[in-house]
C-alpha cells in the first residue's frame, strides 16, 4: 500500500520550520522595534484569503519581477543567489502588480512618474494624451529641421523624442537646493545637496508648472510642452533659466554653508 | 535591597514635604510619579559634509557665469562625496541602533517601560 497521506503531511509540516534564509538579526531579538510589529509576520505562512489590487501588504508578501529578462536566463546560468530567490518565490505569495507596472519594451519609469505628476483629478486618460501628442509634436518639428538642415548638420539633429525628453529633463535639474535653517531666532537660506529623487522631482514640478503658468491663453498644452522641452533639450528657455536662478542664490548664501549640520 | 534605597528616597521626599519642620521645599502642583518613557538623547550635532567641494564647484560656477558644461568634473566629484556622506550617515545610523553596550538604547528602554506602565486605574 502507498502511503501518500503520510507524505503530504511531511511536506507541510517542513513548511513551518523557521527559514534558516531569516537574516540573524531577527531571530532573537527582544528590544527591537521591528519585534512588536514586523517577525511575528515573518513566519511561513499562507494567506487564508488571497489579496489583489491592494497596497497594504503583510510583509511576508514578495515584490513582483516584471522584467522578461529575468525569465529567459536559462537554468544552468543562474547565479545561487538568484537559484535561492527562484525557490523563496516558488513558496511565498507575491504583491498584484499595480497597473502602472508593465513589461513592454515602452515602459519608462520617468515618463510614467511625469504623466502621473501631471495627471489633475485622477485622469490618466487625459495627462497619457497630452504627453504622447507632446512626444509626436516634438518628433515632427525635429523631423522637419532634418529634412530643411544640410548634410552636415543633420547627423546632430536628435530626433528620438523620448532621448531629447530624457535629456531636456536631465538639464532641467537642479545640482544643490537651499533649505530654510533657523540660527539665533532667524532664518536663513542654506545651500544643500539634494537627492537624486528630489532633483528630478523639481525638474518635473518646474517644468509642469512653467507651462501651465506662462502660456497664451489658446496654446494647448502638448505645444507650449513641446517648446519648453525642445528648449530645454538646447539648453535655453525658462525652466532652464528658474534652475541657473536657484544656482546663483546658493552660491550668494554658500557663506551659511556652515549652518547645516548632516 | 531596591526597597531599601526605595524607602530611603520615600522618607526623603516625605521630609521635603512636610510643614512639621521648616517651609516645604517642594510644593507639586502634579503627583510625584515618573513618566512610562525615557526622553531621547540628542545626537551630537554633526558638521556640515562636503563644503570643501560644493565651494569649489561654486567657484567654478562663478567663473564660467553658471554653465553646466564646463564645470563637469567639479560637479561630479561633489556627487560622489555627497554620496559617500549618505553611505556614512546610514552605517553611523546603523552602528548606534546595533551597539551601545551596557546601556539601553532610549527606544528599546521606552518599549520596555511600556509594557509594564505605571498603574493609574485601580482595577
Amino acid at each position: 500500500m502507498l502511503y501518500f497521506g503520510k507524505q503530504i503531511i511531511e511536506i507541510s509540516f517542513a513548511l513551518w520550520h523557521l527559514p534558516e534564509s531569516l537574516p540573524r538579526g531577527l531571530r532573537g531579538t527582544t528590544f527591537s522595534k521591528m519585534s512588536a510589529s514586523i517577525t511575528g509576520l515573518l513566519k511561513p505562512w499562507t494567506p487564508r484569503v488571497f489579496l489583489v489590487r491592494w497596497s497594504r501588504y503583510n510583509p511576508y508578501y514578495l515584490e513582483p519581477e516584471p522584467r522578461k529578462e529575468v525569465y529567459h536566463i536559462p537554468e544552468t546560468e543562474l547565479t545561487p543567489e538568484q537559484k535561492e530567490e527562484r525557490e523563496l518565490k516558488s513558496v511565498r505569495p507575491i504583491k498584484a502588480a499595480t497597473n502602472s507596472v508593465t513589461s513592454s519594451v515602452f515602459n519608462d519609469p520617468v515618463l510614467s512618474k511625469f504623466v502621473n505628476m501631471m495627471m489633475k483629478d485622477g485622469d490618466k486618460i487625459i495627462a497619457k494624451g497630452i504627453i504622447t501628442q507632446t512626444l509626436e509634436n516634438m518628433k515632427r518639428k525635429q523631423v522637419e529641421k532634418y529634412h530643411k538642415a544640410p548634410e552636415g548638420k543633420k547627423a546632430e539633429i536628435e530626433c528620438n523624442p523620448y532621448a531629447i525628453f530624457h535629456q531636456a529633463l536631465e538639464n532641467c535639474k537642479p545640482v544643490i537646493g537651499l533649505a530654510s535653517i533657523q540660527k539665533g531666532g532667524k532664518f536663513y537660506q542654506v545651500p544643500i545637496p539634494l537627492t537624486d529623487n528630489r532633483r528630478r522631482f523639481l525638474a518635473m514640478k518646474w517644468m509642469i508648472t512653467e507651462c501651465r503658468d506662462n502660456k497664451h491663453r489658446r496654446t494647448l498644452m502638448y505645444e507650449k510642452l513641446s517648446q519648453e522641452l525642445l528648449a530645454a533639450f538646447s539648453k535655453e528657455g525658462n525652466v532652464v533659466k528658474r534652475k541657473h536662478e536657484l544656482h546663483k542664490m546658493a552660491e550668494s548664501n554658500r557663506a551659511y554653508a556652515h549652518y547645516r549640520w548632516w | 535591597m531596591a526597597m531599601q534605597g526605595g524607602t530611603a528616597l520615600q522618607e526623603k521626599v516625605s521630609r521635603m514635604l512636610s510643614r512639621k519642620q521648616k517651609k516645604p521645599v517642594l510644593k507639586p502642583n502634579k503627583p510625584l510619579v515618573l513618566k512610562d518613557e525615557v526622553a531621547n538623547r540628542k545626537i551630537k550635532k554633526g558638521e556640515a559634509t562636503c563644503v570643501t567641494e560644493m565651494s569649489m564647484m561654486m567657484a567654478c560656477w562663478k567663473q564660467n557665469n553658471f554653465v553646466d558644461t564646463l564645470c563637469s568634473n567639479e560637479m561630479q566629484s561633489f556627487y560622489k562625496c555627497v554620496e559617500k556622506a549618505q553611505i556614512a550617515v546610514k552605517d553611523k545610523s546603523e552602528q548606534q541602533t546595533i551597539g551601545q553596550s551596557g546601556r539601553l538604547q532610549p527606544k528599546q528602554a521606552t518599549t520596555l517601560l511600556k509594557r509594564y506602565p505605571n498603574l493609574h486605574i485601580e482595577v
